[in-house]
This record gives C-alpha cells, sequence and structure tokens, in this order.
C-alpha cells in the first residue's frame, strides 16, 4: 500500500451552492475513486490524499495530480483517492469525471 | 446421536426421529413439550433436507400451539451441486426461514443451539435464525476455518492467524463466535444440557440483540453503531 | 463505461440515479462521512467511502421507498461487517417507517475477508427484512447484474417478498466456480456461460416462480417493475408456506433428477428454447406458462 498526502497550488474553485462533495468511480481493479469535498482551510491550493494498492508509483501520482491542479481551478478542495491499480489516463479521466459532478447543479 | 439427544432430552428424546441425518420430532424439556428438529454428523443440507425440515416447523405451528422450537446445528453447509442450484436451493432455504419466521409470528420461541459443524450457509439457513443461539465449547462455528480462508483469498494464513489474535471476526469456533454477539452462551461438556436448555428457553425473546452483545463483549465494535446511525439519518 | 445505459453495465449510483425521480435521492452515510471497513487496510486491501454499499432514500414515480445498492465492483460487492450494518440499518428503517425496501443486489455473498462478522450481518439483514414482512412493508430485490446474488445473499434475496431479475442477474448460493472444483468439470463448465446462465440466471429463475417479475436490462423496464410491486406484500400465513411447500415439493419430484435446463424450460412451456432465450422479458413472460 502506497500512501502519501500533498498539496498543489491551484487557482480558487467556485462552489456552486449547495454542493459539499462528488465521487468519482468506484474501488475494483484497474480502477479507483475520487472524492472532492471542501476545504475550508484554504483557496489556492488542491489538498491530495493517495491511497494506492500498488506501491512505487507516487512519481506518476504527483505528475497526473499536479497537471490537474493547473489545469483546473479546484483551489479549496481536498480531494482523496482510493485506487486499485488505475492506469494514469483513468486516473486523469476519474479526476475531470469528479469535477464535473461537483460543478454540476444537482447532484 | 441418540445419547447426545438424551442428554438434552432425557427419555422424552424417544420422540425425535433420526432419518439418515436429519432429525425431527417432539420431545420434553423441564416437563414442557417442544419441537425438535436439527441435522447431525456435519451432514449437508441440499433441497429435499430443507423442505424435510420446512414441513416439520409447518406441523410444528398448525398441531403444537406455541411450542418452543429447538434447533439443532451439526451441518457443514450446501453442497456445491449444479441441479441443486438449478433447481433454485437459496429458495428452499429462503422457505425453511419464512415457515420459521411464521412460526415467530405465532408466538413459538425459536432455540438454536450448534452441537458439532455450524458453517457458512448451513447456520445460516436456520440456526443463526434462532431468537436465542447457544452452542457447546467443542462446535466448529464460523464462516470457514483460517486454512480454508486463507485458500480463497491468497492471504498467508499466518498473516490471518496473527490478526485473528486481535479479530475474532477471523478466528473459527464458539468462543470467538460469542465474542461477536452471534452466540449468546457457549456450553461446557460438563453442563446440564436439559437445565441449560431450559433457561435458555425461559430466557430468549424476539429481539436480535446479536449487534449489541457484540459491541459490549468488543469482538465486533461497530454493527450496532452504524446500524443505529442509519437509524438516526432516516429518522431526520 | 460511465454512462452506459445497460443495468447490468452500471454502477451502483448510476443505477440508482437512472432508477428514481430526478433529484429525489437523500444517501445516508455518504463518502464524505467515511463509514469504512477496519479490516480491509489491515490485510492492505483498499478501502472505499461507501463499503461497497450505497443506502437512501427515494421517490419513485412519486412513491418514496428506501434503497441499498451494492457496489460489485469492490470486493465483488461482498457483505462486511460496516457494509452489512448499513444494509440492516435501512432495511431496519423502511421496518419502522412503513416505506418500502428496494435492494440492489450484486454480491458474492459475505466478504470473506471480515470473517464471521459478515455472515452474522446477512444473518441480521434477514431478520430485518422478516421485520418489514410482519409489518407487510414491502421488500424487493433487483438482481440485474452478472455478479448476482449469491451466498448468504442470494438466501436474502429469497427471503424478501419479491424478486425481480434481468436475464443478466443470477440468483444462488453455490457460484458455477465452487461447483466445477467440487463436482469436475464433466459436471458443470464454469466457462460454459450459456449453461451458466440457464442455471442461475433469471429467465430460468422466473419460469421456476423464484423471480416474481423479469424485466430488461435497462434502468427503465426494471422501475416499471418495481411500481408494479411497491404497493404489494407477500404476508407469511400458513396457507402461503403450505403452497409454497407444495410448490416446492413438486418441483423436485419433477425435476430433481435433470441436469439439463433446456429441459426445465420445456416443460415450463417454452417449445423453441433457442428462440425464447433471445426473448425480450415482455415476450419471455408471455411465452412462460405460469400460474
Amino acid at each position: 500500500m502506497e500512501k502519501f498526502v500533498k498539496a498543489f497550488p491551484s487557482k480558487p474553485l467556485t462552489w456552486p451552492r449547495g454542493k459539499q462533495w462528488a465521487l468519482a468511480g468506484v474501488v475494483g481493479s484497474g480502477n479507483l475513486e475520487v472524492l472532492f469535498e471542501r476545504n475550508p482551510k484554504t483557496t489556492d491550493q488542491m489538498d491530495c490524499h493517495v491511497e494506492s494498492s500498488i506501491p512505487g508509483y507516487k512519481d506518476s501520482w504527483l505528475a497526473a495530480l499536479g497537471d490537474f491542479a493547473s489545469n483546473y481551478p479546484v483551489g479549496g478542495t481536498k480531494v482523496t483517492i482510493h485506487d486499485q491499480g488505475a492506469d494514469p489516463i483513468v486516473v486523469t479521466f476519474r479526476l475531470r469525471q469528479a469535477y464535473d459532478h461537483l460543478l454540476k447543479k444537482t447532484t | 446421536m441418540k445419547n447426545l439427544l438424551e442428554k438434552f432430552f432425557g427419555k422424552s428424546a424417544k420422540g425425535i426421529a433420526v432419518e439418515g441425518k436429519l432429525m425431527t420430532g417432539y420431545a420434553e424439556v423441564a416437563g414442557r413439550e417442544v419441537c425438535v428438529f436439527g441435522t447431525c454428523d456435519g451432514t449437508y443440507i441440499d433441497n429435499a433436507a430443507a423442505l424435510r425440515l420446512a414441513a416439520h416447523v409447518i406441523d410444528c405451528i398448525e398441531n403444537h400451539r406455541k411450542s418452543p422450537i429447538v434447533m439443532l446445528v451439526d451441518s457443514a453447509g450446501q453442497e456445491p451441486n449444479r441441479t441443486a442450484e438449478m433447481l433454485g436451493l437459496a429458495s428452499y432455504f429462503g422457505h425453511l426461514l419464512s415457515c420459521l419466521q411464521l412460526a415467530r409470528q405465532n408466538g413459538h420461541k425459536l432455540i438454536t443451539v450448534a452441537t458439532g459443524k455450524a458453517i457458512g450457509g448451513a447456520f445460516i439457513c436456520y440456526g443463526m435464525f434462532g431468537d436465542r443461539i447457544d452452542a457447546l465449547d467443542s462446535a466448529s462455528v464460523g464462516l470457514m476455518p483460517i486454512e480454508a480462508m486463507s485458500a480463497v483469498t491468497k492471504i498467508p494464513a499466518s498473516t490471518l492467524e496473527k490478526l485473528s489474535k486481535t479479530m475474532p471476526s477471523l478466528e473459527f469456533g464458539a468462543k470467538p463466535f460469542a465474542l461477536l454477539g452471534g452466540v449468546e452462551e457457549v456450553w461446557s461438556e460438563k453442563d446440564d444440557f436439559a437445565t441449560k436448555l431450559a433457561s435458555a428457553i425461559a430466557s430468549a425473546t424476539t429481539d436480535d440483540n446479536r449487534a449489541a452483545l457484540g459491541k459490549k463483549r468488543g469482538g465486533r465494535k461497530l454493527a450496532l453503531d452504524v446500524r443505529n446511525r442509519v437509524l438516526a439519518e432516516t429518522a431526520k | 463505461m460511465s454512462c452506459s445505459n445497460l443495468f447490468h453495465e452500471q454502477t451502483a449510483r448510476q443505477r440508482i440515479a437512472s432508477l428514481v425521480d430526478p433529484g429525489s435521492f437523500t444517501e445516508f452515510l455518504p463518502p464524505p462521512a467515511r463509514v469504512m471497513s477496519p479490516y480491509l487496510p489491515q490485510l492492505d486491501i483498499p478501502v472505499s467511502f461507501d463499503d461497497g454499499i450505497v443506502i437512501g432514500r427515494a421517490k419513485l414515480g412519486g412513491t418514496p421507498l428506501y434503497l441499498a445498492a451494492q457496489v460489485g465492483q469492490f470486493v465483488g460487492g461482498a457483505v462486511g461487517e460496516v457494509h452489512g450494518a448499513k444494509l440492516t440499518g435501512i432495511i431496519k428503517a423502511s421496518a419502522r417507517d412503513s416505506i418500502p425496501c428496494v435492494f440492489i443486489a450484486e454480491s458474492g455473498g459475505v466478504r470473506l475477508h471480515e470473517g464471521s462478522s459478515g455472515e452474522i450481518a446477512i444473518s441480521e439483514a434477514m431478520r430485518a427484512v422478516f421485520e418489514c414482512r410482519a409489518k407487510r412493508v414491502p421488500t424487493i430485490a433487483v438482481i440485474g447484474a452478472d455478479i448476482g446474488a449469491y451466498g448468504g445473499m442470494g438466501i436474502l434475496s429469497t427471503c424478501c417478498d419479491f424478486r425481480i431479475m434481468t436475464e443478466h442477474g443470477r440468483l444462488g448460493i453455490s457460484g458455477p466456480i465452487v461447483i466445477e472444483k467440487w463436482m469436475g468439470k464433466q459436471a458443470y463448465d464454469s466457462s460454459n456461460r450459456a449453461l451458466v446462465w440457464k442455471t442461475s440466471g433469471g429467465k430460468t429463475k422466473f419460469l421456476l416462480g423464484d423471480a416474481d417479475l423479469l424485466a430488461d436490462d435497462d434502468a427503465a423496464s426494471v422501475g416499471a417493475a418495481i411500481k408494479k410491486l411497491l404497493s404489494k406484500s407477500a404476508p407469511l400465513t400458513i396457507k402461503s408456506v403450505k403452497a409454497r411447500q407444495q410448490e416446492l415439493e413438486k418441483r423436485l419430484k419433477t425435476f430433481g433428477k435433470t441436469t439439463d435446463p433446456d429441459a426445465i424450460w420445456k416443460v415450463l412451456g417454452i417449445k423453441n428454447v433457442a428462440e425464447a432465450s433471445l426473448a425480450t422479458a415482455t415476450e419471455f413472460t408471455a411465452l412462460a406458462k405460469r400460474k
């Protein structure tokens, strides 16, 4: 199990009203779940908590998360990930999916 | 088998017929009639067995008003069989459970004593449905032994063995099962079974207290709290 | 993938979203609550925010209901201590509030990694189901995923008032791989998908009477089936259990020596098995000689 916490600078997210969290994906082989939540302690960074069943890929994780934080305004969020061996492309896709859910008006 | 039945029911054990590995009948506990059924010699329960036990429960409901029902469990589970599955073994088990529920609704107390093997599906399909569930300390109670769990999950037995010291859920046997609240009381071979059974019948209630018991005994700490959180949130 | 309309390909959350009235779903112990398994981390297995079961309240065609949907991708939808306690909690809420309970099954049974705790949890859920039934609160199991409802979850499904299945759903206790190991490949080849589905799949279960309604593999069809049952219940009476006893005895007598599912289909009214295998739920229901 690889576990780490890391914050990435990001432009502030404008939270949609009434939205507190958004989830994408499921924990299963080659897949992962991503949870976005509000983080009242900051407005200009994305706090990431990652747990992956496959150790040794921290660099890839940091790259994928760093890219996401610089491509999308997600400052003021806490992102928690439970991973079971997802490919980097799936990681990026799930982050984007959760972000989209977050910005949608209704859950 | 006869000896064991006599330990529970004395001379009245003669009212219990043992056919194959199944027993059904009526006996007495503390001078009061009880309905008895169960399995022996670690037998497998198949569609026909479930039906025979269900028929006995139906007979009890129809002809022996409010007699407590004593369920003895010594079964290794269901035998993996394609025809049994094709004919809906799950439905046969569901039917047996439904008969027991009807008995409960009609005022029959349901008492279980695990006397031998009480493993997986065999325990779920009738014994675990009791109002009060006891077990002999020699009984093999639980989901499966650690070696079997290791074989299926591919987790080394030594790892599971070590974890079972702090997690009784992974351990196999009547005592760890009691720590989880799944068994109310573990009987010793030296106990007077007839007296034990009489007090089990007297104290049985229809409330399912297993989660509370598991929390109190420390073997299953979360079940009650999680359930209560759901009940609290849904009540808002 | 994420946008599939096929019920058996959807995730638990997608199934709920596509079944219920838009915007009507409220989840209990949602992901941010992080009510998760304490066992899995100790075995170095990843946890999930919902422990593999989504529970909540929603409306279907305006009728309120409680829902539980299992996440088959997560440890095979298997039932551990927390998963089982969430399930029992929502069923008990149904009994307390007299609101129907719909349970979307996708589970191999007890989560072996959590040992006997999962086994007791399923037994507790059974007691809760019967608590509903004693109060005539409808309990409906929906089985429409490839994993199906096996082991203790198969038995739990048979304790509910009603079962809705799609042809993708499977209902049983021992899975095909276990049986193949036990009986040998000649008796049961678990890689023979047609045989596996004919042994435990929705169409066979519907013919036998173990599934009350057969639905197509989409949320609209499953939703329509649920609506048909929401105002009904199947109370346990001496008459009902005796009728069921007779039915199951007759089934065992008629088919107990049969190994060929096609033979069952034929006796139960299906003249052209190949054609019926491809039939929609509506067409198949019309073909079946039931009650």
